[in-house]
């Protein structure tokens, strides 16, 4: 589904990648953990191309889409992304947020869309809130809005960049629980998160980043309860206490 | 009862706190002429007789105004535009050009990011020229461009061409600035997300950084048009005879100084306070739900 071979990344003079690959099977939940810097977000960013790799290829179903002759546009159209930071519109109510991208850049009519983004709405148990702003909603019901957004271009799959950690506690839950209900119905995701219920849970495979390579993958359970290097141990035991 | 009655009590609120802004400021505008002049006393005949010459003169420096911050508006907003887009970076136009094979394509890329890059510069000094040299002197340059270039025109039409010639590129260039922090003002957050979604970036500028920066820079806007309004009385140096200039010769040809100052000062004041009264309204009507809009602040050099 999405295959990355030996990413690179610089900004100025910082190294954040430094040749890291991965793939990840359609219907498949990989879940990147790693201390703060080691690049994460950035790789995450490589998958759909919001951040361009200075080396190294990028594949979305076997298609090689880093080159200049793909359109970006088309390849973030393939993989959704949700945000730490929500990143609602915010001049727009939830549902014009959800309705806007099927409208603008799949040219969808708008009472077809309308209805499409009443659908997703429903489907993130915000039906109710449709006409609210996003100032008007809470933490955990912008984050919902903004993965109704985020589905309703039909993405093939789906990233999340700590999606939960600008939330306060009692929100983080809800937000949860509609990505656990996006994998069971067989989505494919990358979500960047330190919630270990979570990715003990729902993830399929477990990917420990530290300094922009790769450190340690596999089963969840297996990195948590019988991490191989002495950094994933000591990462690990620092956030499941 | 309930929220209606309350949203009733709300607006008849509003409505007394208005009705007693105006009557102190009617008040205080009414104390300081007393102290002035109150000794001499005005002549209230002289006044009313001729209130509606001056109104007539004040209609020159609106139309002024209008006709120049309309077009303004326009260009300030394409020249912002162009200032605050981000430009693509030149290392990565390289890489890309090395990586494609089409032979035509790096010669495109170049041209296509020297265009740019040189409209962007354009801009740059453009506004660097407005916001660094007095509006008095952009007047008196303008009109005489035109007087040496196009020496068999009537003077009077100089006069005309250069002061809505100056009056326009001068607030063109106060709105881009305007307009450039209102698109940067803007989330980048708005932008990543709207091109997560497959949007490109003249599509994530059109429907979402622009709506939301069109709200931002109401306020600072309305602030150009007051000052443009105001500024608008250095046209008396190339012969227009608009409200200033007009007060000034009743007053000395007439020996009505006092007078003529109280009516210049009374009409810009009708002028621009109304201005701001409908802006208020306008902000009120495009609020996001929600969210507070900050006013913004822009002075006149």
């Amino acid at each position: 589904m999405i295959r990355l071979e030996e990413i690179h990344k610089s900004f100025g003079t910082l190294h954040v990648l430094r040749g890291v690959s991965l793939e990840i099977a359609k219907g498949e939940v990989l879940v990147i953990i790693g201390p703060s810097g080691s690049g994460k977000s950035t790789l995450l960013r490589c998958a759909n191309l919001l951040v361009e790799p200075d080396q190294g290829r990028v594949f979305i179903d076997g298609v090689h889409v880093n080159r200049p002759e793909v359109s970006t546009e088309w390849v973030r159209q393939q993989v959704g992304m949700v945000f730490q930071s929500f990143n609602l519109f915010t001049h727009l109510t939830a549902i014009e947020n959800v309705m806007l991208g099927p409208i603008r850049v799949s040219g969808l009519a708008p009472q077809q869309a309308r209805a499409k983004a009443q659908a997703l709405l429903a489907r993130v148990g915000l039906a109710a809130k449709a006409n609210s702003y996003p100032a008007e909603l809470s933490g955990g019901q912008q984050q919902r809005v903004a993965i109704a957004r985020s589905l309703a271009m039909d993405p093939k799959a789906m990233l999340f960049d700590e999606p939960t950690s600008a939330l306060d506690p009692e929100y983080i839950r809800e937000v949860l629980d509609v990505m656990t209900a996006l994998a069971r119905d067989g989505m494919t995701m990358i979500v960047v998160t330190h919630e270990m219920g979570f990715a003990s849970s729902v993830a399929s495979r477990l990917v420990f980043l530290d300094a922009g390579l790769i450190l340690e993958e596999g089963r969840p359970e297996e990195v948590f309860q019988s991490p191989r290097h002495e950094r994933t141990r000591a990462f690990v035991s620092k956030i499941l206490r | 009862m309930g929220l209606k009655s309350l949203d009733y009590r709300k607006r008849m609120f509003r409505t007394i706190d208005t009705i007693v802004a105006v009557a102190v400021s009617s008040a205080a505008v009414v104390l300081v002429v007393y102290l002035v002049v109150g000794r001499w006393g005005l002549d209230g005949e002289y006044m009313v007789r001729r209130f509606p010459a001056y109104f007539l003169a004040a209609m020159t420096n609106l139309y002024y105004t209008g006709v120049a911050f309309g077009i303004g508006l326009f260009v300030g907003l394409l020249i912002g535009w162009v200032r605050a887009a981000r430009a693509t970076p030149l290392d990565k136009v390289l890489r890309d050009a090395r990586k494609v094979n089409d032979a035509s394509f790096p010669t495109k890329a170049f041209v296509g990011f020297g265009a740019r890059y040189l409209l962007r510069r354009t801009g740059d000094a453009f506004v660097s020229l407005i916001r660094g040299t007095p509006l008095f002197v952009q007047i008196m340059f303008a009109a005489a461009i035109l007087r040496i270039q196009y020496p068999q025109l009537n003077p009077l039409l100089i006069g005309v061409i250069a002061g809505f010639m100056a009056l326009t590129l001068n607030t063109a260039g106060y709105q881009s600035e305007i307009f450039r922090a209102g698109f940067q003002t803007v989330h980048s957050g708005q932008v990543e997300a709207a091109r997560a979604i497959g949007f490109s970036r003249s599509a994530a500028m059109r429907y979402v950084v622009l709506p939301q920066a069109l709200r931002l820079v109401i306020p600072p806007l309305t602030n150009e048009f007051i000052g443009l309004l105001k500024a608008s009385s250095l046209l008396l140096i190339i012969g227009i005879v608009e409200l200033t200039l007009f007060g000034r010769r009743e007053a000395f040809n007439f020996f009505v100084v006092f007078e003529a100052f109280a009516l210049v000062t009374g009409i810009y004041l009708l002028l621009t306070v109304p201005v701001s009264k409908v802006v208020e309204w306008i902000e009120r009507r495009y609020r996001i739900p929600g969210l507070g809009i900050q006013p913004g602040t822009v002075s006149r050099a």
